[in-house]
């Protein structure tokens, strides 16, 4: 079976600037992959060509063996690093709307993650806390059963107890046929999970390695690993 | 999906626009009562109640240019944060089509604009109606207007005609709208000052190939004689309906060349 994600030659530049530095990449399906790398180093651009957000300015990149359309639309579940969603809508009318374009929602996972977190579901997205908004996006991202999950810095400015939730909705609700693909640069919180990593410096991918691998070979945590690879 | 995407797009507009419009008729409500004392009290009897219902007359003349006008500025603003804004990540990763999503903005957006539109005209027939004196004199007028136009020999389908043209120029007006903004995303920064730049663009090469072909028209068919007006409003219909039949295929391509080929949310 193919790679879910195939990266061939991947570059984008904006102007002068180089974001993504001709990137060869593959992520095998059933894995929990890290894509680790500081501030600025490519990691949300490459997110953003895979889901068809950025077009990229050479080489391609292949999700199920399929350039970025619509039917790779239908097989990755997408979390941003931004709010996306319309504030006047309640939250039942989001689940109502994820059901209506994605054939793989499960709106019986959703309410049932939304009740755990005492999310009422007549109430307006407008209403509720930062915090809260990123946790509803985060259900129906992982209420989805997909071939691929990217979430983009899903545990960047939240408070420690918020990131053990995400962690653990991630990790319990994915389709464990598909992969992750979680970009972050957090490294210390999400080390546990993560099978495999991929480091990115500059536009360049300079690791990729399965976590385990790192921890026997280098004798150090990968958050250690990954601080004398990035030191300044 | 077409469906879908309109459901949704008309959910996220109908509460703003329904109280836009509702407005329009509360004040077509209050100005009909001041039209009724105007008519009551005499036009030559200038006193404080008639210099009442003239500021009422002058709000709800007011309220139906803001309603108009706030209408197409909340249509852009929707089409701008739904499609390049934070909820472009939502809109630009659902399993649709690009023409799916261009059409139903379009379909629902038209919609609007047509619902203010007759909203409007019927909120100022109701108005005149209510006055015997404005409406007779208005009704007088529209007579001499048809007459003179010698729009007694033109023919239903002119009319019919008409209408699709109408329709027409709507859409190219508001796919013109959506492509500036578009054309706009093609640059890395100033992004809006970009679509500004283009619709003034757009809009000094629409007025250039019009003069044009009035030009052209004038110098060689002498079509714009005025001494036949029956027979010019017989035909304006057909430039109308062809200039904006080419310029939404224009515009509609280069939306959707942007929105397939070049999406760039930052």
């Amino acid at each position: 079976m193919a790679p879910v994600v195939q990266c061939m030659g991947l570059t984008k530049t904006y102007g002068r600037k180089i974001a993504l530095n001709q990137i060869y990449l593959n992520l095998e399906r059933g894995r929990i992959i890290g894509l680790l790398g500081p501030n600025g180093s490519g990691k949300t651009t490459l997110i953003k060509i895979m889901n068809g957000l950025l077009r990229p300015t050479a080489g391609e990149v292949l999700i199920n063996g399929q350039r970025p359309g619509v039917d790779t639309k239908l097989r990755i579940s997408y979390l941003p690093e931004r709010t996306y969603l319309q504030p006047g809508m309640k939250v039942v009318e989001l689940v109502q709307y994820f059901q209506d374009f994605y054939p793989d929602f499960r709106m019986d996972r959703a309410y049932d993650m939304l009740a755990r977190l005492q999310i009422p579901p007549q109430e307006r997205l407008k209403n509720l806390s930062k915090g809260t908004k990123e946790k509803v996006q985060l259900i129906m991202v992982m209420s989805r059963d997909a071939d691929l999950y990217i979430l983009d810095e899903p545990i960047a400015g939240v408070d420690p107890a918020a990131r053990d939730y995400i962690l653990h909705t991630i990790v319990n609700n994915y389709n464990h046929c598909g992969s992750i693909l979680l970009s972050t640069h957090l490294i210390s919180d999400v080390e546990n999970i993560l099978d495999e990593v991929v480091f990115i410096k500059y536009g360049s991918i300079v690791l990729q390695a399965g976590a385990e691998q790192i921890r026997q070979n280098e004798h150090k945590s990968v958050d250690q690993f990954f601080r004398e690879v990035f030191a300044c | 999906m077409l469906g879908k995407l309109m459901k949704y797009e008309w959910k996220a507009t109908w509460k703003l626009l329904v109280s836009a419009n509702a407005l329009t008729w509360l004040m077509t409500i209050i100005a009909w009562f001041m039209v009724k004392i105007l008519d009551r009290t005499g036009y030559s009897d200038f006193e404080m109640m008639d210099f009442m219902a003239v500021m009422v007359l002058l709000t709800y003349v007011l309220s139906m240019f803001a309603v108009s006008v706030g209408t197409g500025i909340y249509l852009i603003y929707r089409f701008y944060t739904s499609t390049y804004g934070d909820q472009g990540y939502l809109l630009h990763t659902l399993p649709v089509d690009t023409h799916h999503i261009i059409i139903a903005k379009l379909l629902v957006s038209a919609a609007w604009e047509l619902i203010n539109i007759v909203s409007i005209y019927l909120s100022v027939i109701f108005l005149f109606a209510s006055s015997s004196e404005i409406f007779d004199s208005m009704m007088r007028g529209m007579k001499d207007a048809i007459k003179y136009m010698g729009a007694e020999k033109i023919t239903a389908f002119t009319v019919i005609m008409t209408l699709v043209a109408f329709l027409f120029s709507m859409f190219a007006k508001l796919l013109k709208v959506g492509a500036c903004i578009s054309l706009g995303q093609l640059s890395s920064n100033h992004k809006l000052m970009l679509s500004f730049a283009w619709y003034i663009a757009i809009y000094v090469v629409e007025q250039i190939i019009q003069g044009m072909y009035f030009a052209i028209q004038i110098a060689f068919h002498k079509r714009l004689s005025y001494m036949d007006h029956a027979s010019y409003f017989d035909h304006q219909w057909e430039t109308v309906l062809i200039g904006g039949i080419i310029s939404c295929v224009v515009f509609y391509l280069l939306t959707w060349y942007v929105m397939s080929r070049k999406l760039n949310l930052d």
